[in-house]
């Protein structure tokens, strides 16, 4: 026992020196200019770091365009299927400055942080050039601060999924929609306390016109009557039965779940849930449709999807930015659609006969992604999120009221916004 | 820095009147190797976990770091946030290890037992411990999934909570987290019990057989004083683990209704947020609270553990 202190002591001097030494290292910051990528010249090599290849769609991309540019090779380095997981990954190498990624595909949340930290290339002069072709909110996505930061690959927008044996059509409000609901077989949602509630309650903000974030993103909007609305709106579906209490637990494959066994009439949820509601056993009885209108006002919903961005670290940002804009030309688009029934950026793709062929829905998801609006545009994205999502998730269960909930969530995202 | 160095000065002097200064030297020299590894793998990690709680590290200007003194550690004792994880740590470590102990001491008080096919049990009941929890949280998750799941269709069938949402309802979802853990590492604890109960002696048993000595009386006289050291060993092990519990309410519930940890709100603040420095503090308070326990521990359980040893 004796031993101790002086063993302490010792190994505390070590750490200590080590630390001196690395401190050293991250002085002198300082934001630096961002650079632009501008040219785009196939060749060279390029990694592509994006999220699992679960249907081979991406390497039959990767291997069209080394077959049409053989001066260029890319290669993929497939991160996890999770996007938090794929985040993580791609924020340990960019805060290492490491070369290793040249695109990164990044969910459309992630883009105003990856600018901020100066991690990407700026590649707004492309947009200008090129930008008309895709869908015009796929191109907000990309937005942070007046420059664009990526180049949309591909999007996404929720639907509503309805009964066509209970119900006749689609409902034109989300109040009939609810009260629908209600005398039928209830409505699920995603309303487990994570990334996924955030959008559920921003698509019912958004058409009402609301907003949690100023224009600027300086300041915290949440505390409006819109948001009371939507939050008010929300839990008492649950507390009139509405949406059943279980919908607390969902997320995406449990709301799809229940609706497929049969235990929901309504279902908010991805266009995923499409296809494989066709193989399900109620395959005949359900439709798709965009959302309803809100307190009196036309719906919206939110953007989901990945852009493609070019590390700031890159090597090679010509090859880059050639491989990114080969991966969003209509050709390409068409069969990631086809293949991974990723939904298209690119406007005319929607109107291909192949992609029309595989997603039978094509003409309301365009539609659906025209009107989706994106989520807050922040460097603190996730802190403002973690807000929303924990304050609704409170009001859902009844622990606090619309009104303290709203006035809660606008602090948290006011305190977010003055992080360091 | 200078604390330090008056203590080395005060150590050398005592030091110097047992050894002659030769050995001193080659003792420092042949331990060097050895602390280097230390330093490297332990101290350097933890010490610069430290020093990152310290600092605050800009998530809007690239490369802008400040110092912040303590004021990651204020912010965190002012957040209701981390009292409730305190709080649901300790209730989730408390309630978790006590079950596992119950059932792992039956578990190895049957294994034990000379019957047909021990082996194969013995190999058998460890599949659960062998689980990635991960994966065992999603099927749990899966069982106490609303409607469908399996767990709910029994106990709607036998009439117990059919209105209940397990995963979404404060009180449930703990005991679903805790359920979840001891199933997955009862096994563990009757294994590390097996091992301290074959070592007590068959004659132990077979004099105080002789004496008159009732089953129960030779549990409790005999069993339980020579198992103690191997209890006290399991239970530091479960205990410091329960303590760091990240897994199960992270796939479970996402830390909603009462089952955010400590773990967790640090994992939430460094990697999804990023924000460094206050998680960084985070983590080292969790650190600070483990170390606690475990010299708890040793101070009132160590020397149990080392007169027991004295006396078998």
């Amino acid at each position: 026992m004796m031993k101790t202190p002086r063993l302490v002591a010792a190994l505390v001097a070590t750490a200590m020196l080590a630390i001196a030494g690395c401190g050293d290292d991250d002085d002198g910051g300082g934001a630096p200019e961002a650079e632009k990528a501008t040219q785009a010249k196939a060749s060279g090599n390029v990694t592509w770091c994006i999220g699992k290849d679960t249907t081979g769609a991406f390497g039959t991309v990767i291997d069209a365009f080394n077959k049409a540019n053989p001066d260029a090779n890319v290669k993929l380095l497939e991160l996890p299927e999770d996007a938090g997981e794929q985040r993580r990954l791609q924020v340990q190498r960019l805060e290492a400055k490491s070369p290793e990624c040249d695109v990164l595909g990044t969910d459309v949340i992630w883009t105003a942080e990856y600018a901020a930290q100066g991690w990407l290339l700026d590649v707004s002069d492309w947009i200008s050039k090129n930008g008309d072709k895709f869908i015009p909110s796929t191109v907000d996505t990309t937005e942070y601060e007046g420059k664009n930061w990526a180049i949309p690959f591909n999007s996404n927008a929720g639907f509503i999924y309805y009964r066509t044996d209970e119900v006749d059509k689609a409902p034109e409000t989300w109040e009939d929609l609810y009260k629908e609901a209600q005398s039928g077989n209830g409505v699920v949602y995603q309303g487990f306390r994570y990334e996924g509630l955030t959008v559920n309650f921003l698509e019912l903000v958004y058409s009402a016109g609301g907003s949690v974030l100023s224009e600027d993103g300086k300041e915290a909007t949440a505390d409006s009557q819109e948001v009371k609305d939507a939050l008010t709106f929300m839990a008492d579906g649950i507390k009139d039965g509405a949406a059943p209490k279980a919908v607390t637990t969902y997320k995406e494959e449990e709301s799809r779940r229940a609706f497929e066994s049969g235990n929901a009439t309504f279902m908010r949820n991805w266009p995923y849930a499409y296809a494989l509601g066709k193989d399900s056993k109620i395959a005949d009885n359900f439709d798709i449709a965009t959302f309803p209108g809100f307190a009196g006002k036309e719906g919206a919903g939110v953007l989901g999807g990945y852009n493609l961005a070019i590390s700031a670290y890159s090597k090679n940002p010509e090859g880059s930015l050639a491989f990114a804009e080969f991966a969003t030309d209509p050709k390409q688009q068409a069969l990631m659609a086809t293949e991974a029934s990723l939904p298209p950026t690119v406007t005319e793709t929607y109107d291909d006969p192949a992609v029309k062929k595989a997603m039978p829905f094509a003409e309301e998801l365009r539609t659906a992604i025209d009107q989706a609006q994106p989520r807050p545009v922040s460097p603190v994205y996730p802190q403002i999120s973690e807000a929303i999502y924990n304050n609704v998730y409170a009001a859902l269960q009844g622990d606090m009221s619309a009104d303290e909930a709203a006035s809660k969530m606008n602090e948290e995202i006011q305190k977010a916004l003055e992080t360091f | 820095m200078e604390a330090a160095s008056v203590k080395l000065g005060r150590g050398r002097k005592k030091r110097g009147k047992t050894f002659g200064s030769e050995e001193r030297r080659l003792a420092a020299l042949l331990l060097t190797p050895a602390m280097a590894v230390i330093a490297l793998v332990a101290a350097y990690p933890i010490g610069y976990a430290i020093w990152l709680s310290f600092n605050e590290y800009s998530v809007r200007t690239p490369g802008l770091s400040r110092w912040a003194g303590f004021k990651n550690y204020t912010e965190a004792f002012g957040s209701s946030e981390f009292w409730e994880a305190v709080k649901n740590t300790f209730i989730f470590t408390g309630l978790s290890v006590t079950l596992e102990l119950a059932i792992g001491l039956g578990m190895a008080i049957a294994m034990h037992e000379a019957f047909k096919g021990r082996g194969l049990l013995r190999t058998v009941v460890l599949v659960p411990w062998a689980v990635l929890t991960v994966v065992s949280a999603i099927t749990w998750r899966t069982l106490f999934e609303p409607n469908l799941g399996l767990a709910p269709q029994i106990l709607d069938a036998i009439g117990i909570g059919g209105d209940v949402v397990w995963l979404g309802q404060e009180g449930y979802a703990m005991a679903v987290m805790i359920l979840a853990d001891v199933w997955k590492t009862a096994p563990f604890m009757a294994l590390l019990l097996l091992a301290g109960l074959q070592v007590i002696p068959d004659d132990v048993y077979d004099a105080a057989k002789v004496d008159g000595a009732t089953t129960w009386q030779r549990f409790r006289r005999i069993t339980i004083p020579l198992l103690m050291p191997a209890i006290l060993v399991a239970l530091i092990f479960r205990t410091l683990d329960a303590l760091r519990i990240f897994d199960l309410p992270y796939v479970l519930t996402g830390g909603s209704n009462g089952t955010t940890t400590l773990s967790l709100i640090a994992h939430q603040e460094l990697t999804t947020n990023r924000l460094i420095g206050y998680g960084s503090a985070l983590s080292v308070l969790t650190f600070i609270i483990v170390m606690a326990v475990s010299f708890i521990y040793i101070r009132t359980v160590g020397g149990n553990i080392r007169s027991l040893a004295e006396e078998g």
